[in-house]
């Protein structure tokens, strides 16, 4: 685990390389099984973005946007887990999924599995590729307080 | 704008910026939810000028574990200029002489201009930048538009091509801008519409606020490279 002056240093010491190439771009997808043996099969995209936003929304999200600024930090995630694979980056993506599932009205129960799918352009065609699929956790065992 | 008028406009509009953060992580995990209270208690100790450095010191320190609890930044570049900033303005207040001040006062507006400058360079070197295929590539298949409806904008190539052009004119002919103050307010008006309109499209509203609170920093700079 890098110590915090490491993760600092690229802050006072910025690249500003925004944007210079465009990456493929990871999905996260889940699915929920009965045991840690069940193959998953109903893969679900984790939070697909809305069809539309009205311009309210956008002006309300410039001063209240958690949940969009959440899903890009895992983002951050599913990029360090095939760049540079950490328990922390694994552990957080299973605890927001579960914790999105925690708050849904029908409980979730069994075993959550997550699988990043990257998507990419190769000359016109758009492919998608999975590139990193987790082993299933016991969904009560994952810590969403 | 003096020294100190600019140090404390940073200060108080940054203060508000990662005040705006720290709310929307109080809905987040027992662990985040204690590390941003905390900032947030201090960002409004910063805003009122209570006890001041240390609010902003003890800001920078918390920092660290915010660092170390995310393993990284938590949305990457924004959090990147809210660290530089937060981290010049702590050395600034810090420091025990004026050119000391000036010196780390004057590397974040210095590092604002580069922000600019390298984020067109970059895109101007690349062939997918200039064709305006890259900006479709970021409408067609990546993570950051908001809507599925504005994937439309995938296939409209020459409004995205004059659109990359457009951004990579403004960011390159940036520091052109430091000549004079009206050109720079200008700029800094272009600039703000931009974050904006990123922030509308792409959800990134920490950028808008994190690089407006910087904007004293780089108004103090250019009155004090031509005054």
């Amino acid at each position: 685990m890098p110590n915090p002056l490491q993760l600092l240093l690229p802050a006072l010491i910025p690249s500003w390389n925004f944007f210079d190439v465009i990456a493929p771009s990871p999905r996260v997808e889940f699915a929920v099984t009965s045991s840690a043996e069940a193959a998953p099969e109903a893969w679900r995209e984790f939070r697909p973005r809305p069809h539309r936003l009205t311009p309210g929304t956008m002006a309300a999200r410039m001063l209240w946007n958690p949940r969009w600024n959440e899903s890009l930090f895992l983002v951050s995630c599913a990029e360090r887990l095939i760049d540079n694979p950490t328990a922390h980056s694994e552990d957080e993506i299973f605890k927001r999924i579960a914790a999105d599932l925690a708050r849904q009205p029908e409980t979730a129960e069994g075993w959550l599995a997550f699988r990043l799918v990257f998507v990419a352009r190769e000359d016109q065609a758009i492919l998608r590729e999975v590139l990193f699929e987790a082993s299933p956790r016991a969904l009560a065992e994952i810590d969403v307080r | 704008m003096t020294l100190p008028d600019a140090m404390r406009l940073t200060q108080m509009l940054l203060a508000l910026a990662l005040l705006q953060q720290s709310l929307e992580h109080l809905r987040g995990f027992r662990d985040e939810r204690a590390l941003f209270l905390a900032r947030a208690i201090l960002c409004v100790l910063v805003l009122l000028g209570v006890a001041s450095p240390w609010p902003l010191t003890a800001m920078a320190a918390l920092s660290l574990l915010i660092l170390r609890r995310f393993q990284g930044p938590y949305n990457g570049g924004s959090d990147r200029m809210g660290l530089l900033s937060l981290w010049c303005l702590t050395l600034a207040s810090l420091a025990p002489s004026t050119p000391l001040k000036e010196l780390f006062f004057g590397y974040l507006g210095a590092q604002l201009v580069l922000s600019y400058f390298i984020s067109g360079w970059v895109k101007v070197v690349n062939p997918e930048w200039r064709s305006g295929r890259a900006l479709r590539d970021v409408f067609q298949f990546s993570a950051y538009p908001v809507a599925e409806s504005l994937r439309a904008l995938a296939e409209q190539p020459r409004l995205l091509t004059v659109m990359s052009w457009a951004v990579m004119g403004f960011e390159l002919a940036f520091p052109l801008a430091m000549l004079t103050k009206p050109t720079l307010i200008a700029a800094l008006v272009v600039a703000g519409t931009f974050h904006l309109a990123n922030a509308c499209l792409f959800g990134l509203n920490r950028f808008f606020w994190t690089w407006l609170s910087v904007y004293p920093a780089i108004l103090w700079l250019q009155s004090r490279l031509i005054p």
